[in-house]
């Protein structure tokens, strides 16, 4: 097992370095120049050029790219063009806000969607089937953004239990957090539970097929414990592999989201940082979300161990 | 611990969480005297000097003052400065501060700083870079005093000191001021009402700004960025919100409490909330441009460049930006920002009624062959994007041929600056605009020059528009300088500099709880109240 966890982090080294490297090569030849917004409109193309210069942005690719990589190897993501702050002070201002979203859409959408799943498994084909399924194709089918006004619309404005928008540390206290990230997670976690109730039911129902369970039950064992003990454990390992591929969508999501709802994480301050060309922001966001799923995909792998004893590393 | 102690414990330090008795207080809740304000934009850097987007320069007015201010009538008023004296041949100025200025760091303001500042700021403003061109020496004098001495007069000193265009003159410590003005500055201290939190901004989420309790506010009356700059609240947060609808909402659910410019659509369900005002934001309003580029084809031909302006039709380009609200936009004969007193419609005619018939006359006349146009349009900012879709079926009604560029701002802000030929990376058109502040005159507005290599993007070279330009500079009085800009507005619409698409303005919404709220052509938080 050690030895698999190590090699894998290993081969996580070549993954970076070529996100690194398209990243970097993407936005070198992306039309736009940051210098020409920072001038802003009354400046002259000389008053351009300085900005520029003074930005190294004037400088060959290559060199461009040597100075970020060295940085990046020592744990500096450069400083933001337009803040002037250290690309990693702006994620770590970010990070809790999507952390806390990510992980309590993951929680909503897993505590929903599974028993979802398999409820509309062990009743395939009847109205709570068609009701579960008919609610995922919703979920697929229905803008996160649509999600969010609704919800915003209904909680918020209409009947004032929660706000609107912002975000509050948890620091300070875990209702206010815990208050306003209920409509996001929500608004996000509707495509996630969709996703992962689709898998689970379609999963279940190949289980559910399998001489072990008709076994069970011929043995009297209780529905709810063939169902859960003796189905879902063996079904587990496609339902984990979508929960962490669900991950990225998690990251595309959290993006509108968080501009829905107002929440400062790392998805508005990857779309603040595309429109105006903060290359060093883009770059240091992309490479953390792209070492966040190498690490998720490693824990996955770990996780099928627990479920699944078969599999050893 | 057994089962039922913990169960009781973990209840008990779960209940308190929840009924907040562990917390702190949310956003929603923040104390009464905090204003909550929603701006236009975010503020992602805070150098009023070396950016001059009109968001830094809105949250600059708060923490640095200026020597002069600009009232509502136009005029530079006394701010930092105490008395100003020039010389009977109009080449030397003496200023002196007011006494008993501070910065936020609790140092005094002195003249050192004040010409660190001036070094910087003309660095980079247009009228500053005319100062520097004729200057002689910009020395301090003692404490409070400086002096500025000049090769020839400069009767507009004043003016180029108060004004509110960015960027302005706002005063900082040397240490700050000798920052190079292509290099951003670390530390944001000034000598405004307020001071800036540095510790609590986070760019694209939020900048928080509180009460300077030593500001030394003027005993006048405050008139736009003039008189006294008395803060009545504690802290001004400002809450950078992307979504308009979110703001929006945010508004009605009185989590803000001022939104500087709601998206037109959202107007009417603002209006109709009990608990909010709505009125226009800046009177000064913003002046739509479709931008030519002087020197490929098509529109290095006069004549193409006529054809399009007798062709269009500014209502379509105004209904696009606004929708129906008629109290939203003006046609604009011209180039000058309506209901302020330069204001010309002088040889406009042209624009007053379109004439497709006409256009494409003058296009056959122009030798036109059909090479692409391309309209560089973003996609993402509405105004852009209205105008670009009109533009689109206007060039194509007459005979043009289009080639759209759907891109961004960010895209189009690099792109213009390509002198490159339109099919090799360079560009045809694209739309922006004005703001109206800038329009009043010719001193801020850079987009109105026609000095060839040196103008604005697309680059017009017409010596009649500089002629007035300068006119307007030395003229002596009102009469002399209304005289100049007729003429500079009629040599640009006769040389098509640009083609002005209407004149439009926006609103802003509060809460009815807010007072003293005004419209200026930024938001000023000096008399306003909340509770």
């Amino acid at each position: 097992m050690l030895s698999f966890v190590v090699r894998r982090i290993i081969t996580t080294i070549p993954v970076m370095a070529f996100v690194a490297l398209f990243v970097f090569s993407l936005l070198y030849i992306a039309p736009g120049d940051p210098a020409a917004i920072i001038a802003g409109d009354q400046a002259s193309p000389a008053d351009v050029e300085r900005i520029r210069a003074s930005l190294g942005l004037d400088r060959p690719y290559l060199v461009r790219f040597a100075e970020w990589s060295f940085r990046v190897i020592q744990g500096d993501l450069g400083t933001s063009i337009f803040t002037n702050l250290p690309v990693t002070q702006l994620i770590a201002q970010r990070i809790e806000p999507t952390l806390s979203l990510m992980v309590l859409t993951l929680i909503f959408a897993v505590v929903v969607a599974v028993p979802m799943g398999v409820v509309a498994a062990w009743k395939a084909g009847s109205w709570v089937d068609k009701a579960a399924m008919g609610f995922a194709v919703l979920g697929f089918s229905v803008p996160v953004f649509v999600v969010g006004y609704l919800l915003a619309y209904l909680f918020a404005l209409k009947l004032d239990w929660l706000p609107v928008q912002g975000y509050t540390p948890i620091a300070q206290g875990f209702w206010p957090w815990l208050r306003n990230l209920i409509l996001p997670a929500v608004t996000l976690g509707l495509v996630y539970i969709a996703l992962i109730a689709r898998i689970t039911r379609a999963t279940m129902l190949e289980v559910l097929q399998q001489d072990y369970v008709r076994t069970a039950q011929a043995k009297g064992v209780a529905q709810k414990d063939v169902l859960f003990l003796h189905s879902l454990k063996n079904a587990a390992v496609p339902i984990v592999t979508i929960i962490g591929i669900g991950i990225a969508l998690l990251i595309g999501g959290a993006v509108v989201t968080e501009s829905v709802f107002a929440i400062p994480g790392l998805g508005r301050l990857t779309v603040d940082a595309i429109l105006r060309r903060d290359y060093p922001v883009i770059q240091g966001v992309v490479l953390m979300f792209s070492l966040v799923y190498v690490l998720v995909n490693l824990l996955i792998d770990l996780t099928y161990t627990l479920v699944d004893p078969r599999i050893r590393y | 611990m057994d089962r039922r102690t913990f169960l009781k414990s973990a209840t008990g330090a779960g209940m308190a969480a929840a009924t907040g008795g562990l917390a702190m207080p949310a956003l929603a809740q923040s104390p009464a005297k905090t204003l909550r304000f929603v701006p236009q934009a975010n503020l992602a850097n805070f150098d009023p000097i070396w950016g001059t987007q009109y968001v830094v320069r809105n949250a600059a007015a708060l923490v640095w003052d200026t020597l002069y201010g600009i009232d509502s009538k136009f005029q530079p008023q006394r701010q930092m400065v105490e008395t100003e004296e020039v010389s009977s041949d109009g080449l030397t100025w003496t200023f002196k501060l007011r006494s008993g200025l501070k910065f936020h760091d609790g140092t005094p303001v002195t003249s050192k700083d004040v010409v660190a500042s001036l070094v910087r700021w003309s660095a980079r403003d247009p009228m500053g870079l005319m100062l520097r061109a004729i200057q002689v020496e910009l020395a301090p004098v003692d404490e409070l005093t400086w002096k500025w001495s000049l090769k020839q007069p400069f009767p507009k000193m004043l003016l180029a000191l108060a004004k509110n265009n960015a960027p302005c003159s706002f005063v900082m410590p040397e240490r700050i001021a000798k920052t190079d003005p292509f290099t951003q500055i670390t530390e944001y201290i000034g000598s405004g009402p307020m001071k800036f939190l540095r510790n609590d901004w986070v760019p694209g989420a939020k900048a928080v700004f509180e009460k300077f309790a030593d500001y030394k506010p003027r005993s006048e009356k405050a008139d736009w960025l003039a008189g006294g700059k008395n803060i009545l609240v504690d802290r001004v947060e400002w809450v950078i919100m992307p979504d308009a609808a979110t703001a929006a909402a945010a508004l009605q659910n009185g989590e803000v409490d001022w939104w500087e410019t709601p998206l037109a659509d959202l107007v009417p369900v603002l209006k109709g909330h009990k608990d909010i005002n709505v009125d226009i934001g800046d009177p000064l309003g913003n002046v739509g441009a479709f931008r030519m580029n002087h020197l490929f084809p098509p529109f290095n031909n006069l004549k193409v460049r006529q054809a399009v302006l007798t062709a269009l039709n500014q209502e379509d380009y105004m209904r696009a930006v606004v929708g129906d609200d008629d109290k939203l936009w003006k046609p604009l004969p011209g180039f000058f920002t309506p209901g302020t007193p330069l204001y010309t419609e002088e040889g406009g005619d042209i624009l007053k009624k379109r004439n497709v018939a006409e256009a494409k006359k003058l296009l056959a006349e122009s030798g036109y062959k059909g090479e692409p146009v391309v309209c560089v349009v973003a996609q993402d900012m509405a105004a852009t994007k209205s105008m670009g879709d009109v533009t689109a079926s206007l060039l194509k009604s007459i005979g043009m041929n289009v080639d759209f560029v759907a891109t961004d701002w960010g895209t189009v802000g690099s792109r213009r600056a390509q002198k490159t030929p339109p099919g090799q990376g360079g560009w045809s058109m694209f739309h922006t605009w004005h703001a109206g502040a800038d329009c009043i005159n010719p001193a801020a507005y850079t987009a109105i020059r026609a000095n060839g290599d040196k103008a604005w993007f697309g680059w017009p070279d017409v010596p009649a528009v500089e002629t007035e330009v300068t006119n307007w500079f030395n003229a002596k009085d009102l009469a002399e300088e209304k005289a100049a800009m007729g003429r500079l507005n009629k040599a640009a619409v006769e040389n098509v500099v640009f083609a002005p698409t209407g004149f439009y303005l926006g609103y802003q919404a509060w809460r009815k709880n807010v007072t003293g709220v005004v419209s200026g052509p930024l938001p000023f938080f000096w008399d306003v109240k909340k509770g």
